[in-house]
């Protein structure tokens, strides 16, 4: 098979491939341990309550997601040594006993995460204990529906359907659910971007159908004597053979990685039912069965969008044009996929749809009957019957236009309406000046409008807050009391401090005398109750006031010898978006602009060199230094696109999510920022922070367009820059190599990292700058000797 | 108008490709004709400073071409050897933006480009893509650029390398068509090329000037040198160039 060695030779194919099986992979344990691994990690309310209103709750500091599985698999293990009854039995004792615990605020860890794996297993059970019932109301709303005259036209569509759906479940009825886990399955089943990565191979696979075109062969090969029924015949078993061994690495993946992470294979002997993802498949099967088939059928579905991707890439002559159309099928048809109503009449286009073949887990955990012409049919039986016919009609037509495609018949239908479009946007261009044209090549013609596009997608779905817990009532009480004395610290704020704090003893007093009263039988128990109450609010409140004395008077002497004025700040709101929690959002952040940064940016310099055109430029008047500079410039501007997205976000979520009265306040008076060397107030401080950000973003840039410099082509520019840029950064945050800590450009991307493990002061961040500047300028230095042609001798 | 090459040099590593070179141009049309690898292409780097040199001096006017910097490439006129151009760009917006390098002002460089696009043929598909071009076509945008400008000094290095005999003879016709108050060097190994429009004929090798003269001047020296063997009449350059560069 040359023709798959021919393929399989494109070294960057290879290698797109085995980054999309990785990435697959990594993206797949990522999602188990976003979604906390299926598990429901919620805590009941626990702590005191306080008396005057607040905006804060006492907020539990959530259970580690990995130890609650580990400890549900343990739940479970137990639980199936019981018949279900038992189980449950058993089950609900300890929840209420664990809950007991909790809301006295008399729990361990331990009591949590059993919490959560016994509350996580009653949810599993009452699903299987139900199942029968759900089935029984399925018989019984048949005969109800049934009894409504517009529902019982036997001719009729809705009348025809229950009927179906109550003899498809029927056949349900007295099967066996077991215990047992679910994660493996229920995550393969859910696992949605396997089916993009493998549309994706597909579309790759296809695409290289097209590299003779490409090349200018396509009339050798179509008049080579093998170069026409033989090929698409090939090429036919290489799109069965990708689709096979697509499938099986892909989801094979997922699976074993399912397996791995959710304690092994389990039982694949009980009934798919089990399962509560697939309870809706009316069809009687075991969980391994049903696994062999759904693979079966993800072959041959994915063969058949093989094919289709095949024949939008080979029907029109343009290469193009042809990626233009298949581009607007694809859209199209993910459009009616999404978009249509279940409900429309029309929804036969949603579920005989490519992508119903690409997404075919959905006809496994929905039960649906569309009506065509008045008979109800199931949408997996739609696309489970069609799909070998399909499959065989498809390969037919696709052999046929690979043999009876004529390469030089094609006419350029469109040629005519770009070059009106042309002749409109040179009027433009014309217009535009040395910058202009930089910033036309980095939008307009190395596609940087979609990595802005995307940026923006991608920071929309960023978070920038962490919620801070409150660990106690005290502590809440005292963030209450912050928040009624925030300001100036002034002999005023003891006052009311003092005043707040006399009618807190007067409330335990009055228990004191309300106890008294009780002894001699002077007043009744609910009477002394509701002194007790108050007292306890009371204690609670004061040793809370304590802290905030405390604070208050910290902040005063601390103030009185450093020269700032102390202020009682309430420190949520910079916490959640500054503070250590929320590293991680700020790393992300950073990641996310240095990439977006990098992406822009990589083919800046290395585009010249892959057109062939430094030599021109450089013996052009303003060729050197004019064109650096208009470059530098536009590494200022693209630098200023991605930090107002990304921090500008920041910033509006800083401003929306919380009312900050303390922004004139010196910043010295934030415990993060207690060694910040200016007395400046906390704006500036903002603002610093954010010029920081800007010039850490603005180095990396420099440094982006020094390794573009450096290479030939486009591709390689990118994939280069993207590896020092964002590599050292990601094993950094991500995997934990703190070796790579000095490499890490998010790091003082971020700032905020560097501010905190240096204890506020400015230590790390100014020699993080000072470290960057001398990158950003040795870069500056050789991108400009290579520009200007300076003898490299001559400088040493 | 004087452009001088002084003991001018140039080494990569141990191999010399400009071995001493001492020229001096004046106005005309300058054909440069050697075999591939005879220093042509190295020469026309240096004289745009694309490479550095290892020794030597280029003067123009009197003053060195790396002390004027802008001011010589201000009147510098370029078309390298290898195509770079940007395939994604029309050729209207291409020599905008080459003229826009070359501190054009905006009117100036509109009026020169319609005059170059009509020059070359290339009007009717002004708008079209440089990457949907055929060689010819992107050979004539690349002398439309070079010429951007009205330069004093052009330098053309192998002009009509992949045209087809009609579009040579158009472009040699409009290189001969054009003003004589400046320097054009034209370095090509298509004899016929420059045969009839050059002023002067260099003849290099080896890194070397091994001949400079009119062109027939050069065939009667030629001539006279090896007239046993021709029939008198029939000596062309190309004789000239397999006397002075064949092995």
């Amino acid at each position: 098979m040359r023709e798959l060695g021919r393929i399989f030779s494109r070294r960057r194919l290879v290698l797109g491939l085995a980054l999309i099986l990785l990435l697959n992979g990594l993206l797949f344990v990522r999602e188990q341990r976003k979604n906390d691994y299926g598990l429901d990690l919620e805590l009941p309310v626990s702590g005191g309550i306080i008396f005057f209103d607040g905006t804060f709750t006492v907020t539990q500091e959530p259970v580690d997601a990995w130890a609650a599985y580990q400890r549900y698999s343990e739940w479970i293990d137990r639980a199936r040594e019981l018949p279900l009854a038992d189980a449950v039995a058993m089950l609900t004792d300890e929840k209420a006993t664990l809950s007991a615990k909790i809301a006295e605020d008399t729990d361990t860890e331990d009591d949590r995460l059993d919490y959560v794996a016994v509350n996580n297993l009653l949810a599993q059970t009452d699903y299987l204990t139900g199942y029968g019932g759900w089935l029984e109301n399925i018989q019984k709303n048949k005969d109800n529906l049934l009894t409504f005259s517009i529902f019982n036209d036997p001719d009729s569509f809705s009348g025809r359907n229950i009927l179906k759906t109550a003899d498809e479940f029927e056949k349900l009825q007295g099967v066996e659910l077991t215990l047992g886990t679910d994660g493996a399955v229920e995550s393969f089943m859910s696992f949605r971007l396997t089916d993009y990565f493998l549309l994706l191979v597909l579309l790759l696979i296809g695409l290289s159908f097209l590299e003779e075109r490409k090349a200018g062969l396509w009339s050798v090969v179509h008049a080579a004597p093998n170069g026409r029924l033989k090929l698409a015949i090939r090429r036919t078993l290489i799109l069965f053979s990708t689709s096979v061994v697509g499938v099986l690495l892909l989801y094979g993946t997922d699976l074993a990685l399912g397996f791995s992470l959710y304690g092994g294979i389990g039982d694949l002997d009980r009934a798919v039912q089990s399962v509560e993802t697939l309870g809706r498949l009316p069809m009687l099967t075991t969980v391994g069965g049903f696994l062999i088939r759904f693979f079966l059928l993800r072959i041959a579905a994915a063969f058949l969008v093989s094919l289709l991707l095949w024949l939008m890439l080979t029907a029109i002559n343009n290469v193009k044009y042809t990626i233009i159309v298949a581009a607007g099928v694809l859209a199209a048809e993910y459009s009616l996929y999404t978009f249509l109503p279940v409900q429309s009449a029309f929804n036969i286009f949603k579920y005989f749809n490519l992508f119903t073949y690409i997404s075919l887990s959905d006809l496994y955990t929905n039960y649906l009957n569309i009506d065509i012409f008045t008979y109800p049919l199931g949408i997996r039986s739609i696309s489970q019957l069609a799909l070998i016919p399909l499959c065989l009609l498809l390969a037919a037509v696709c052999v046929w236009v690979h043999c009876h495609k004529k390469p030089a018949a094609g006419r350029d239908l469109l040629g005519r309406v770009a070059y009106k479009l042309n002749s409109v946007t040179d009027k433009l261009l014309r217009r535009l000046h040395l910058f202009g044209m930089e910033l036309h090549k980095t939008l307009w013609i190395q596609k940087g409008m979609v990595i802005a596009a995307l940026l923006v997608y991608v920071v929309l779905g960023l978070s920038y807050t962490v919620s801070i817990p409150v660990m106690s009532s005290a502590e809440q009480a005292a963030r209450q009391y912050t928040t009624q004395f925030a300001g100036p610290v002034t002999d005023g704020t003891f006052a009311r401090i003092d005043a707040e704090q006399t009618q807190l003893d007067n409330a335990i007093a009055a228990h004191e005398d309300a106890q008294a009263a009780f002894d001699a039988g002077l007043i009744e128990y609910p009477e002394l109750d509701k002194y007790a109450r108050e007292a306890s609010a009371a204690r609670t409140k004061s040793e809370g006031l304590s802290k905030v004395r405390t604070r208050a008077q910290e902040l005063r002497d601390k103030g009185a010898a450093e020269g700032f004025a102390p202020w009682l700040i309430d420190e949520t709101p910079f916490e959640s978006v500054y503070g250590s929690r929320a590293e991680a959002n700020q790393q992300k952040a950073a990641l996310v602009a240095v990439l977006a940064l990098t992406l822009l940016l990589a083919g800046s310099m290395a585009y010249e060199r892959q057109s062939g055109m430094t030599y021109l430029l450089r013996s052009t008047a303003r060729g050197r230094g004019a064109l650096i500079l208009r470059k530098l410039l536009l590494a200022a501007a693209m630098t200023t696109l991605v930090w107002a997205a990304v921090y500008g976000m920041e910033v509006y979520t800083l401003l929306t999510a919380f009312t900050i009265p303390s922004f004139p306040a010196p910043a010295k008076n934030l415990s993060m920022l207690a060694a910040f060397p200016l007395n400046g107030s906390i704006t500036l401080w903002l603002a610093l922070l954010y010029a920081y950000r800007w010039l850490s973003l603005f180095c990396g840039a420099v440094l982006v367009l020094f390794l573009s410099s450096r290479v030939k082509r486009l591709e390689v520019a990118t994939i280069a820059a993207s590896a020092v840029m964002l590599i050292p950064s990601v094993l950094c945050a991500y995997v934990g190599i703190a070796a790579l800590r000095p490499l890490s450009i998010t790091l003082p991307v971020a700032a905020m990292p560097l501010i905190l493990s240096a204890n506020g002061s400015l230590t790390r961040t100014t020699l993080a700058a000072i470290t960057l500047l001398a990158i950003a300028a040795v870069s500056l230095v050789c991108v400009s000797v290579q520009a200007r042609g300076i003898n490299k001798k001559s400088l040493l | 108008m004087k452009l001088e090459l002084l003991n001018l040099t140039k080494q990569y590593g141990n191999f010399t490709a400009l071995d001493h070179v001492n020229i001096t141009f004046t106005e005309g049309i300058y054909g440069i004709l050697g075999a591939n690898g005879a220093g042509k292409s190295t020469m026309m780097n240096l004289l745009t400073d694309n490479i550095p040199r290892t020794e030597g001096q280029i003067l123009f006017d009197g003053t060195d071409i790396l002390k004027l910097g802008k001011d010589f490439r201000r009147v510098l006129g370029y078309m390298p050897q290898q195509q770079g151009y940007y395939e994604h760009m029309t050729a209207q917006t291409f020599l905008s933006y080459m003229a826009d390098l070359k501190a054009i002002p905006k009117k100036q460089a509109k009026e020169e480009i319609e005059k170059l696009l009509e020059i070359t043929n290339l009007s009717d598909v002004r708008h079209k893509k440089l990457g949907g071009y055929s060689g010819g076509m992107k050979q004539r945008v690349l002398l439309a650029q070079a010429l951007l400008g009205d330069p004093k000094v052009v330098i053309l290095d192998e002009p009509t390398a992949g045209l087809d005999p009609k579009e040579r003879i158009r472009i040699r016709s409009f290189i001969a068509d054009l003003s004589r108050e400046r320097i054009i060097l034209l370095a090509t190994h298509i004899v016929s090329d420059i045969e009839s429009i050059s002023d002067q004929i260099l003849m290099m090798k080896h890194g070397r000037v091994v001949g400079m003269d009119r062109p027939d001047r050069l065939i009667e020296n030629v001539a006279q040198e090896v007239r046993e063997s021709v029939v008198p009449g029939h000596f062309s350059l190309e004789d000239v160039y397999l006397y002075y560069l064949g092995e």
